[in-house]
């Protein structure tokens, strides 16, 4: 066998075990349903829109702030979430968060929001009427 | 429409093209002319089609539906210009552009290289064919009309003076609960129009604008380069299956090499400048996040880096023994680098990444996704097909064992390792498809041990002789260098407080790069000057990975609110927010912010401001750059004053009979003290009462109690519920509908905070301080000049 195939392979093969490995050990599910949130305790990107009726709380002094959040099929949770507010948060229609539920909050190390263009949202909703 | 018009010829004359250059390989001699011809007339029908859309921006044809989507008017020029590529449809046409330019330049190049030419410009024509189709009429042309799909215009964006017209009531649509106007623009209103004389771009005067978060100068420059890097990274997979065509694999590394070097180069420029963007204006705070379409550029860059490397090994062989090593790797290098660049155009752009990216393009559509598969598929089995179809001549004729310490097995391992790089940061970026993601220490952790390796044999590598190296004389050549990097690492661990193993490994592999190529280049120098472009970009490598290490391991990060006019000690300096100023004709406010370190006082301001454009907030940051540190401030917030906002809130929702645990103490919701009176009052809008009823455990000891919430006059008073052995106080926030109530537990000695009023005018802001994040940057740029060096000497080289 060739030396270089046994050294190169090598390197690559030992990288990928140790990919699989870290993989198992940081992959992340996205959880669209809140109910099966609430029930367990893995860490899990939740995506829903953020309850703008309910207004959001922000504890300055924790640096925590507070909101709520319902998923496709209507079930709401409370989202605590510590780090700076992302940029479009207030117009975003639906937002991302990464954490795990405890405790009746789920605790978000990670906001994502998207604003796929509310136009065509809006249009959509339009559209339907 | 005359856009579309040399859109379509452009397509048709490049798949022309394309079959008579195929012709000309299957041995016809009179169809190169044809194919050379075609070739051109797609390039210069792409060229005007680029001026068009070009010209459409400038001049604000709204009448197209992609100038409407992403221009606007009112941009300066520059930020105008940009919109060109600001959505799928002109960058592609962008990449096309890009694509035609390189290929008249290839043309020439390959046209003087006996019959080199018909067989890299099939493929490359090919190429071309798919990515015009992307941008075809049919598919998804930025010269298609607004009205051709039904579309809803904001009643802003039109002419005013057109909407009293009785025909285009029908027309007119109201959200209330956004509380807008939108026209339903389709054939029937351009119908409608066109029948009353009122052209479309008198109707439409506005478009949707540019996303903020674009309008920077980076962003101006940011996506050309990468599309010039990404048709620039066709031209070595041409030449590989050129040479898989002819079985003849000794010329094309020679052809192929300078190209490969200016593409890495482009694209390494490329995404240095995406990631400045990244740090200096998106307020990640950072340059990097391993974010998809940011994964997805690295990778393709990856693995050009390694093609360079082992295509070295083999021109080297076959110049000094005549034999060439590493034959099968180069191929399938060459081939993998637009590969993956074709992976990753369809993973950012199909929109199978879904919620997994910051970049939220717009859903496509599933012509475009399966064309998208059926481009990356036919490419896929071009590359790969050739390399199985001549696999058993290339494993017979080149068969070469090489030594332990030789420079060819280095350098080969070297490439293995990047490889390995490549696929680990393409598995996670793919990971959304199955529904997943990965946190960002998959990359982080898995890509420092690689670093590590990728500095040791670099370093080494250069010591290493050709074929065969004595060990004695190795280990001689080896003795004072690695004495130097161990002194620096030394001094980095003693001054840089430096003390995790891994990171001192890394450290430590960084300044043997460092120290070897110097060396050698110091050697060097005195001789011919092309020559140093490796030592160069190696150079650049390390210092860019030094200035890594510093800013991921040892950032400093705190979060203050800023009392106007009132010093703050943050991270080594006294901050102070001195007061806003309108820019831009007021439409945005900078922060000004002053720093005082010892006698030396900046200033910097960070940017807030409300979009029009997405109705957000939009935050820039702002950095004081040094080079040892810099200083970042991103704003967070800003309170003027005028609004009561009580700190340290514990919103807490209870539903009934479900305890809450706090300092101890199980609180208990029983239910409201809301009686038909005071429901009356409340529906008349008189003064009422409302109680929160709760029960309170409290080591072991229960007891009842009422939060109240009071309407007098208007005006709202909470009565909270306090309990000095537990350190609580409850106040009742609201009631919900649905019977649960929302209390506000919060720790009673903090009440005094969370009673007085906020100070007038604060600002809020994160502030971090990024060690050596300069040497990121020159980091790159020494990379970068090392590459171009090494692309003049080997064009030079490959002259005939």
């Amino acid at each position: 066998m060739n030396k270089k195939y046994i050294i190169g392979g090598g390197i690559i093969i030992v990288f990928m075990a140790f990919m699989i490995f870290l993989f198992t050990q940081t992959n992340i599910s996205y959880e669209e349903n809140f109910k099966e949130i609430m029930v367990s305790s893995k860490t899990v990107k939740a995506t829903g829109s953020w309850i703008k009726e309910r207004n959001y709380s922000v504890d300055k002094q924790n640096k925590l702030i507070t909101f709520y959040m319902k998923d496709y099929l209507g079930a709401e949770m409370k989202v605590v979430f510590s780090g700076s507010i992302p940029n479009n948060f207030e117009s975003s229609t639906s937002l991302v968060v990464t954490g795990k539920y405890k405790d009746g909050c789920f605790y978000a190390s990670d906001i994502l929001t998207k604003c796929p263009s509310k136009y065509q949202e809006e249009s959509k909703k339009n559209a339907k009427t | 429409m005359v856009g579309n018009i040399f859109i379509t010829i452009a397509l048709l004359s490049s798949i022309f093209s394309f079959i008579m250059y195929y012709l000309t390989q299957k041995g016809f001699t009179n169809t190169i002319k044809q194919a050379r011809i075609s070739f051109h007339i797609s390039a210069v029908s792409v060229i005007v089609s680029a001026a068009l859309l070009l010209q459409a921006v400038l001049t604000h044809q709204y009448q197209y539906g992609y100038i409407y989507n992403y221009s606007g008017s009112g941009l300066p020029t520059g930020l105008l210009i940009s919109t060109f590529y600001a959505g799928q449809e002109g960058s592609f046409l962008l990449w096309s552009f890009f694509t035609v330019i390189i290929g008249l330049i290839l043309l020439d190049y390959t046209s003087k290289r006996g019959d080199l030419e018909q067989r890299v410009m099939m493929v490359f024509t090919l190429a071309l064919a798919f990515l015009l189709v992307m941008i075809s009429p049919l598919l998804k042309s930025p010269f298609n009309y607004i009205w051709m799909q039904d579309t809803f215009i904001d009643v802003k964006h039109i002419n005013s003076s057109f909407l009293s017209m009785p025909f285009i009531q029908n027309f007119l649509m109201s959200d209330q609960t956004a509380n807008q106007m939108f026209i339903h623009m389709n054939r029937d209103l351009h119908a409608a129009l066109v029948s009353n004389g009122i052209a479309l771009n008198d109707f439409i005067i506005q478009g949707k604008g540019l996303n903020p978060l674009l309008q920077n100068f980076w962003m101006q420059i940011h996506p050309p380069i990468l599309f010039v890097g990404f048709a620039l990274s066709l031209v070595p997979f041409t030449f590989a299956v050129s040479a898989l065509i002819k079985n003849d694999y000794t010329e094309w590394i020679k052809q192929s090499l300078p190209w490969l070097l200016t593409m890495s180069m482009v694209l390494g420029l490329a995404i240095m400048l995406g990631g400045y963007w990244a740090y200096g204006v998106l307020g990640w705070g950072g340059y990097w996040g391993w974010d998809p379409v940011e994964n997805s550029s690295l990778v393709p860059w990856l693995v050009s880096i390694a093609a360079i490397h082992t295509m070295l090994v083999q021109k080297k062989t076959e110049e000094k023994e005549g034999g060439s090593r590493f034959v099968k790797t180069n191929l399938i290098l060459s081939i993998l680098t637009y590969i993956f660049v074709l992976y990753s155009t369809f993973l950012t752009r199909s929109g199978i990444l879904g919620d997994a990216s910051v970049h939220s393009f717009v859903d496509p559509g599933m012509l475009v996704y399966w064309l998208l598969v059926l481009f990356l598929s036919i490419f896929t089995l071009i590359g790969f097909g050739g390399i199985i179809y001549r696999w058993k001549y290339l494993t017979k004729t080149f068969n070469f064992e090489e030594n332990i310490l030789s420079r060819e097995l280095a350098l080969f391992t070297g490439a293995a390792a990047l490889i390995a790089s490549a696929i680990i940061v393409t598995v996670g970026t793919s990971a959304p498809i199955f529904g997943k993601t990965v946190e960002t220490r998959f990359y982080d952790q898995s890509n420092l041990p690689i670093a590590i390796i990728m500095g040791l044999l670099n370093g080494l590598s250069l010591l290493l002789k050709w074929k065969q190296t004595d060990k004695k004389e190795l280990f001689s050549l080896l003795k004072i260098p690695v004495l130097i990097t161990a002194a620096v690492t030394a001094l980095t661990i003693l001054v840089g407080g430096v003390t995790k193993p891994a990171f001192i490994l890394f450290a430590f592999s960084s300044y043997f790069t460092i120290v070897i190529n110097a060396e050698t280049a110091y050697k060097v120098i005195r001789g011919r000057k092309i020559f140093l472009g490796g030592y160069i970009a190696h150079i650049g490598i390390a210092v860019f990975l030094l200035g890594v290490l510093a800013t991921a391991g040892y950032s400093k990060t705190e979060q203050a609110d800023l009392v106007k006019n009132k010093e703050t000690n943050i991270l080594g300096k006294k901050v102070r927010f001195t007061g806003i100023a309108p820019i831009d004709n007021g439409k945005k406010f900078a922060f000004n912010i002053e720093l005082a370190d010892g006698g030396k006082k900046d200033i910097i301001s960070p940017v807030m401001y409300r979009s029009d454009f997405n109705n957000s907030l939009m935050r820039e940051p702002a950095i004081l750059e040094g080079f040892l540190k810099d200083f970042h401030i991103a704003p967070l917030g800003y309170t003027d004053g005028t609004e009561e906002q009580p700190a340290g809130k514990n919103i807490v929702m209870l539903d009934k009979e479900k305890p809450y645990e706090f300092n101890g103490a199980l609180i208990t919701f029983i239910g409201f003290n809301f009686s038909d009176k005071a429901r009356e009052a409340m529906m008349a809008g008189t003064d009422f009462e409302i109680g929160a009823k709760l029960k309170i455990n409290l080591k072991g000891k229960e007891n009842n109690y009422e939060a109240v919430m009071k309407t007098t006059g208007g005006n709202k008073e909470l009565i909270p519920v306090e309990l000095k052995d537990a350190n609580i106080r409850i106040t009742m926030e609201s009631m919900d509908a649905s019977g649960k109530v929302a209390l506000n537990i919060s720790n009673l000695d903090k009440e005094q905070d969370s009673s007085v009023k906020q100070p007038r005018e604060v600002l809020s802001i994160e502030a971090s301080v990024k060690p050596f994040i300069s040497l990121v940057w020159i980091g790159v740029l020494i990379t970068v000049t090392g590459l171009a060096v090494s692309a003049v000497r080997r064009g030079k080289e490959s002259n005939i």
